[in-house]
């Protein structure tokens, strides 16, 4: 048993290896190189000149406010969200996890543009209707601040901590919180002292997750941050790259060293705080049943604010993307604005022959990567939690490698190496280089839900006779359906929509969405930007649809 | 008798010419298609001008200005350049051409051209990446628009100007020491307009095209952009400021690589792309400005203002005015 868990371990570290290492140990070289490329004379002038730049001080601390606020925002909404979605009886569910999955579906730039739009301090729309309702001087909120940044920053990062949180909320063992009551605790003295220590390694990869994906993102600091000069580690990374032509990526990468470092002592600090996972588990083999627990009269007040939430963070920003794209230029809704309505943008993007190709590629990349990312996933979260050896440290901190690596660096990285292999400027480099990057979008919410799935299920079964792939196709598998649903869902929408490695890797005949877009975006034409926004938007929510329904399906009762 | 045999020369010349544009098509042909690496924008129908005309197909693989030599280099020297044609600011080409990236080329397309475009046998310029002041004509009232570079720092305009991050953007940086060359007197009226557009606040975003959409809302009043906007935006409200000075920009550079997949090819694409044909297309379609002799984009007034190519600066230059212009603008 040992001997083919450790087998297999060495075998997952080998195939995450080879999809995570190469690309950034390529940037290691780059950064200890002369030249503009990985291949060059030694030097370390390239940490030198990084590291004694004296605006990085307040880079840094513009930085750890930035991502711990976006971090905590969309930990506390995800927790908040997932326990009524699944521990309550609020209605419209179903509704409500899509809407709280929308703003991972929406291109970052997008989402970020909107929000200018909806707060700006000169003609916000929600600040020029407060200013009108509340006869105001001044716009009451700027969106180009270090809040709002946090703001639309733990929007976006929302949709990561609900599919981490949901899954580890909907397999909870009722027994333990029934023992609480039954000691005279109440619902809210329960949920304290019982459901959120149980749910600590969820939250926890919740949190450290969205730490590590706002400290790699760039579209808020660039549409958000710039503006307001709020300068954090993303745009101080792109102001290195883009003075000057001959753009020196080894420099940048010198400094996303750090940011890699600080990610994996997260990761090894992640460990230890959940070192004893028996603690955690809550699906043993006694049988389990997540208990519903009745609002009452709390119901519709709780139902009406998670509506409002929802329409306000983020029905409204899909709104004004529906709306850009059906005006002719940038414009502030009017009776005039209306009036000059048409459905323009959407016919020439639906009749633009590499928009149509991109939107088949993206799609391809999608619905496949994603199901191959899962099936990886599956296995290196078990081996994550079940066998707690250092090998498996080091098989989880190997699936951090490039996904940590701020994501303007990375996709050079990437070029770097697959430039030296068959594979470059082809769909499959594009493919691989996804999954490498995504990876732990699979492994989170799986480690989180193979932690709650207590061992003596898969030693009944081995015990019975079934081999070790037989116990975790019939026994684990089943359990696991929360987490898959949540990997796939995750995976597949950070495919539709993924930018980093595309803007690099992409070439005529493998263009997606998210280049497309950004052609769009770089050109000002927010019109058609947003009709293909709209179109991405569709197809993750079909792929989001398809895959709680197949999820529902399969499910263990 | 001298004149007759000129004009037989010319006639012997236009018919070699002839024969030598036929030969290389034909083995254009035979090549099958030009992949072309360009970081400009809207040239699809160029690309597909050039297939239906031709015969040979063309790839185009648009790459953004602060990849392009990244890209280039990283595939030349891993000797999986697959482009064959590449087309970027001067600046850019300057630094592949250093690295052996480019081959020599003089097309007989650019015979019309001004002499200064031909930089030597392997870069041929084509336009100017054009920057001016555009404005929301719904909004500012005709008495208010700019006049001069100057009028930028009057009070009025406090909070309403956005511009690309002139820490950073190159070709903001590149544009404002063309301003102190070739437009201020001196360097201390340079330095007083800097002090004095700063002083009204401009709004920075990452490069030129996030400028236009907040002028076009009325987010803000006028942008330092490019108004070539004007023509790719419309109907959208944008009108630019008739200045009494210059307008500038960096060149624009065209050139065939070295090692290209596809030479013949590489050579016929760049014939197409200097014709007054390809040329009309990118002033009338994107506002291009460019350098083919009568051709200006439909923007009115345009044909009538002194564009002039901004001095080539280095990338030390550039990092240098860079973290000058952030002091002075007070970018965090």
């Amino acid at each position: 048993m040992d001997h083919s868990r450790s087998k297999l371990t060495w075998l997952l570290i080998a195939i995450v290896g080879a999809l995570t290492v190469f690309p950034v140990l390529m940037l290691l070289l780059g950064s200890f190189s002369e030249g503009l490329t990985a291949f060059g004379k030694f030097t370390v002038h390239k940490y030198v000149e990084a590291y004694t730049d004296p605006v990085l001080f307040d880079v840094l601390a513009n930085t750890t406010l930035f991502v711990l606020g976006s971090s905590l925002l969309s930990t506390v909404l995800a927790l908040f969200l997932a326990y009524l979605n699944t521990r309550t009886d609020i209605p419209f569910k179903f509704l409500f996890k899509i809407i709280s999955l929308i703003p991972m579906m929406i291109p970052h730039l997008l989402f970020a543009v909107s929000w200018a739009l909806l707060l700006n301090p000169s003609n916000g729309l929600i600040n020029l209707a407060l200013k009108q309702a509340l006869s105001l001087e001044d716009a009451p909120f700027n969106i180009y601040s270090i809040w709002g940044m946090i703001l639309v920053e733990g929007l976006l990062d929302l949709p990561i901590a609900y599919l981490i949180i949901a899954p580890a909320m909907a397999s909870f063992d009722v027994a333990l919180e029934e023992s609480s009551r039954v000691c005279g605790a109440g619902t809210m003295r329960t949920f304290a002292r019982v459901t959120l220590p149980v749910l600590r390694p969820a939250i926890l990869a919740a949190f450290i997750l969205g730490l590590v994906r706002s400290l790699a993102s760039f579209a808020v600091p660039s549409v958000i941050g710039m503006p307001g000069r709020v300068p954090v580690l993303a745009t101080h990374l792109y102001e290195m790259i883009a003075t000057g032509f001959a753009t020196d990526y080894g420099k940048a990468a010198a400094v996303g060293m750090s940011v890699l470092a600080a990610s994996v002592t997260l990761i090894v600090v992640y460990r230890a705080l959940t070192a004893e996972s028996e603690k955690f588990v809550t699906v043993s083999s006694r049988g389990f049943r997540p208990a519903v627990i009745g609002l009452g009269k709390a119901r519709t007040p709780l139902f009406c604010a998670v509506a409002l939430l929802s329409l306000v963070l983020i029905v409204l920003p899909v709104a004004v993307l529906l709306y850009t794209s059906l005006v002719p230029y940038s414009m502030v809704p009017s009776a005039r604005a209306f009036s000059l309505m048409s459905w323009k943008h959407w016919s020439d993007v639906l009749g633009d022959p590499i928009s149509l190709l991109s939107l088949k590629n993206s799609l391809f990349l999608g619905v496949v990567g994603a199901t191959l990312g899962v099936l990886l996933s599956i296995f290196v979260a078990y081996v994550i939690v079940k066998v707690k050896t250092r090998a498996s440290g080091l098989l989880e901190s190997l699936s951090y490698l490039s996904f940590s690596f701020p994501g303007i660096v990375i996709g050079i990285g990437f070029m770097w190496f697959f430039v030296q292999t068959p594979l470059y400027a082809t769909i499959w480099a594009l493919l691989l280089g996804y999954i490498g990057t995504y990876l732990p979008y699979g492994i989170r919410p799986m480690s989180s839900a193979f932690i709650q799935i207590h061992s003596h299920l898969e030693e009944s079964s081995l015990v019975c006779g079934a081999s070790p792939l037989t116990t975790l196709r019939r026994i684990i598998v089943p359990l696991l359906i929360p987490g898959i649903v949540s990997g796939w869902i995750l995976m597949a929408s950070m495919f539709v929509r993924e930018l980093t490695l595309s803007v690099v890797l992409s070439r005529p005949g493998t263009e997606v969405l998210a280049v497309q877009i950004l052609r769009f975006a770089e050109d000002g034409l927010w019109g058609k930007l947003s009709a293909l926004g709209i179109v991405m938007i569709g197809i993750s929510t079909s792929l989001v649809i398809a895959a709680t329904l197949v999820g529902n399906r399969f499910r263990a009762v | 008798m001298k004149k007759l045999l000129l004009a037989l020369f010319v006639l012997c010349a236009a018919v070699q010419a002839q024969a030598q544009d036929k030969a290389l098509l034909e083995r254009a042909k035979a090549e099958g298609k030009a992949s072309f690496y360009a970081n400009i924008t809207a040239v699809e129908p160029i690309i597909k001008a050039f297939t239906e005309d031709t015969g040979v197909k063309a790839e185009y693989t648009r790459i953004s200005t602060s990849k392009f030599v990244a890209t280039a280099i990283t595939e030349f020297e891993a000797g999986k350049l697959m482009a064959d044609v590449v087309q970027a600011p001067l600046p850019v080409l300057e630094l592949l051409k250093e690295k052996g990236v480019l081959a020599s080329y003089r097309s007989p397309a650019a015979a019309g051209y001004p002499d200064w475009a031909s930089k030597d046998d392997k870069i041929q310029l084509f336009g100017i990446e054009y920057v001016g002041l555009i404005y929301n004509k719904e909004k500012v009232k005709p008495g208010d628009v700019p006049t001069r570079y100057e009028d930028l720092t009057l009070p009025k305009w406090k909070n309403q100007i956005v511009m690309a991050n002139p820490a950073n953007h190159a070709t903001t940086i590149s544009w404002l020491i063309g301003l102190k060359e070739n437009v201020f007197k001196s360097e201390a009226d340079w330095r007083k307009f800097l002090q004095g557009l700063a002083a009204n606040k401009p709004m920075f975003v990452s490069s030129f095209g996030p400028t236009p959409a907040p002028v076009e809302s009325g987010e803000k009043l006028i942008a330092i952009s490019m108004p070539k906007y004007i023509v790719t935006k419309a109907p959208a409200p944008l009108d630019w400021a008739r200045l009494s000075q210059p307008l500038m920009g960096t060149p624009r550079a065209i050139a065939v690589t070295s090692k290209a997949p596809h030479p013949a090819a590489a050579r016929a694409f760049v014939d197409y792309w200097l014709s007054k044909k390809s040329m009309d297309m990118l002033a009338k379609d994107v506002g291009e400005y460019v350098l083919a002799p009568g051709v200006f984009p439909p923007i009115d007034g345009i044909s009538k203002a002194k564009v002039i190519a901004i001095r080539e600066l280095s990338d030390e230059e550039i990092q240098k005015w860079g973290a000058e212009f952030k002091k002075i603008f007070d970018v965090k």
